[in-house]
């Protein structure tokens, strides 16, 4: 375990979201504030770097928020699990960031856009570091309030009505995790992890248990975009600016798959079949049937929102599986989607912008005018669908492996066929967008944001092939980090050995 | 006392959930306000230890003392509801000012977008 001075390190990332939020609201200029922003971005990722550092041998980082032990305060946790996740929200942050100063220029940028995206960050750091079940409820609060801001903030009045399913859906997941966390309270007495999941293995068997387990499955498929819960989803990325939408589309839904894991892995016991069961069957599902529904649509982001839904299915069909190198395979395989997924909105985007249309129908060519473009498109496209050596091989490999180990046929089924679907909608795209005779619009010169998007797309791409060609050290890292996820007996020994006010309190 | 609170919370999500499934957004509004109070007494109806264990902090003399802890989330989750039911509010009003109608089945009728677009040309 990490001691103090060391420990404090864990309430950093939410902090420093909350700070730059404010700093940047009240900071005047434009160029003042980008500059800002992106120092935060760059100390959020040395932050990560460190945690990951600090945690990369299977330790755990617990503060005990204001002094006070565990079970009676609040308590932060870093394992390697949640600094992996940290570092990669740092990293989407950082090159998102990057696209959108190129694409709008600063005085064309609304003011509020970038506290908001810190606000949401810190959001979203707060629920990867929290240990207690109602802080992760405050956190998913902060993240989602928002988001709903950042979502109706530049969306014209053809755009906002979509956002409306989005606010409502996600209005009622946060009532129905308010209801949960009063069950979990009324029934096992306390909403620390490490204490819930020590009165859990007291009695794994009884009803209540599965009771508490499915509800808040609910809750959590609803953010992460599971069958038949996601059709808030789909309609409504469509509408965020490029950058925001290539942001939104990485964390936004990992964040419940990351609370997914936490929960089911590190609180709940491992002996829940009928549990295991239903995601496996409800994610086989979503892959299949959100596939299906991105190769129904015509422009690139719907197609890629569909996406996002269809490779959910694949990390929650390795939670139901639930074996440790399931476990491992879905923590690689988030590590390599939120990069993929991202690169593919902001090649996308900037592919549309050169040819001034989002529309499949209306677009071509790109290839020929900026084959750097292409190549960054390509190749995140058939990482996507699985092809070798590329990142999303790995794990879709090692899912399917572990899937026919387990005799689960129809699950393996759903995700081969998943992944032919995926290259076949992918090619779609490239096909439309990239392939043919470029058109009028996009024969003209680039523009000069044209080469800082670029930019983006290239560094983002060069990470995922990293992490596809190296997949040795990363897959190793994945494993350590779900070994420690999934200890349970050593999470709540660290959790609850801290020393601190109160301690021993009844 | 809790054989009542529960009818309640139950009343509550049952009217909220009738409201949430109208295709009036004014009433999904209202619907998620119900289901939000709900879920408010609903943990207020969680008080106490359900092993009959005292509240985690206690001074000398202190013995029947409220669970402080629900309260404490209620407090917290009142406002989360509060500062959302605004936004809800707001983004309802901008949606009248676009589209003058609240009715879902008006407002994503795509006939109705196409005669705009035919109306604005």
């Amino acid at each position: 375990m990490t001691e103090a001075p060391w420990s404090n390190l864990a309430v950093a990332p939410a902090a420093l979201g909350l700070l730059a939020g404010v700093v940047l609201l009240l900071v005047r200029g434009p160029v003042l504030r980008r500059a800002l922003a992106s120092a935060a971005c760059l100390a959020q990722l040395g932050l990560a770097g460190w945690l990951i550092r600090l945690t990369l041998d299977g330790d755990r980082m617990v503060l005990g928020v204001g002094g006070w032990a565990p079970p009676l305060g609040i308590v932060l946790v870093v394992d390697l699990l949640a600094a992996i996740m940290l570092a990669l929200a740092a990293v989407m942050a950082a090159a998102c960031h990057l696209y959108g100063f190129f694409e709008v220029s600063s005085k064309a940028e609304h003011p509020l856009r970038l506290p908001l995206w810190h606000f949401l960050l810190a959001g979203i750091n707060l629920s990867f570091t929290t240990g207690d079940l109602f802080n992760l409820f405050v956190a998913f609060e902060v993240m989602l309030i928002a988001s709903y801001a950042l979502l109706t903030l530049e969306a014209n009045d053809w755009d906002v009505k979509q956002a409306y399913p989005y606010v409502a859906m996600n209005l009622v997941g946060g009532s129905l995790f308010l209801i949960a966390v009063g069950f979990v309270y009324g029934v096992f007495g306390t909403l620390n992890m490490a204490q819930l999941a020590q009165r859990l293995a007291e009695q794994p068997d009884h009803p209540v248990v599965l009771l508490a387990g499915l509800l808040l499955f609910a809750v959590f498929a609803l953010k992460a975009g599971v069958f038949p819960l996601y059709y808030w989803l789909p309609n409504s990325y469509p509408i965020l600016a490029a950058p925001l939408g290539a942001f939104y589309a990485g964390m936004l839904t990992k964040v419940g798959v990351y609370v997914l894991l936490r929960i089911y892995g590190t609180v709940f016991p491992h002996d829940l079949a009928v549990l295991h069961q239903l995601m496996g069957w409800l994610a086989a599902l979503t892959m299949v049937l959100a596939v299906m529904g991105a190769v129904s649509r015509g422009f690139v982001r719907g197609i890629l929102s569909w996406h996002i839904l269809s490779q959910i299915g694949y990390m929650v069909v390795a939670i139901g599986l639930f074996t440790q190198t399931a476990v491992a395979a879905c923590i690689y395989y988030i590590v390599h989607h939120i990069i993929v997924k991202a690169t593919l909105f902001l090649a996308g985007a900037a592919g549309a912008c050169r040819c001034g249309s989002d529309d499949l129908d209306r677009v071509s060519g790109v290839a020929r005018v900026s084959p750097w473009l292409a190549a960054c498109f390509f190749l995140q496209a058939m990482s996507l669908a699985g092809v070798p050596p590329l990142s999303g091989f790995w794990g879709k490999f090692v899912i399917i492996v572990e899937g026919i180990r387990l005799g689960q046929w129809w699950w393996v089924a759903a995700a081969v066929a998943a992944g032919v679907l995926t290259l076949f909608s992918m090619l779609k795209i490239w096909n439309s967008l990239f392939w043919g005779e470029p058109g009028e619009a996009a024969r003209r010169p680039a523009d000069a944001r044209f080469r800082g998007m670029l930019a983006a797309c290239l560094l983002l791409t060069g990470l995922s092939l990293v992490i596809g060609l190296g997949v040795g050290p990363f897959f190793h890292m994945a494993e350590t980090a779900a070994a420690a996820a999934l200890d349970q007996a050593g999470y709540a020994a660290d959790v609850l050995g801290i020393a601190g006010k109160g301690k021993g309190a009844p | 006392m809790v054989v009542e609170t529960a009818l309640m919370v139950g009343v509550l999500v049952a009217a909220g959930i009738y409201l949430m499934l109208q295709p009036s957004f004014v009433r999904v509004l209202f619907g998620f306000i119900l289901f939000s109070n709900a879920a408010n007494l609903f943990i207020l109806a969680m008080s106490g230890d359900p092993s009959g264990l005292r509240p985690p902090l206690l001074v000398e003399g202190a013995k029947r003392m409220v669970d402080p802890l629900p309260q404490a989330l209620i407090l917290t989750a009142i406002v989360i509801g509060f500062g959302v039911s605004m936004y809800l509010i707001v983004l309802l009003y901008r949606l009248f000012l676009d589209h003058k109608t609240t009715h879902a089945g008006e407002m994503f009728d795509p006939q109705r977008d196409a005669r705009k677009v035919e109306e604005a040309s």
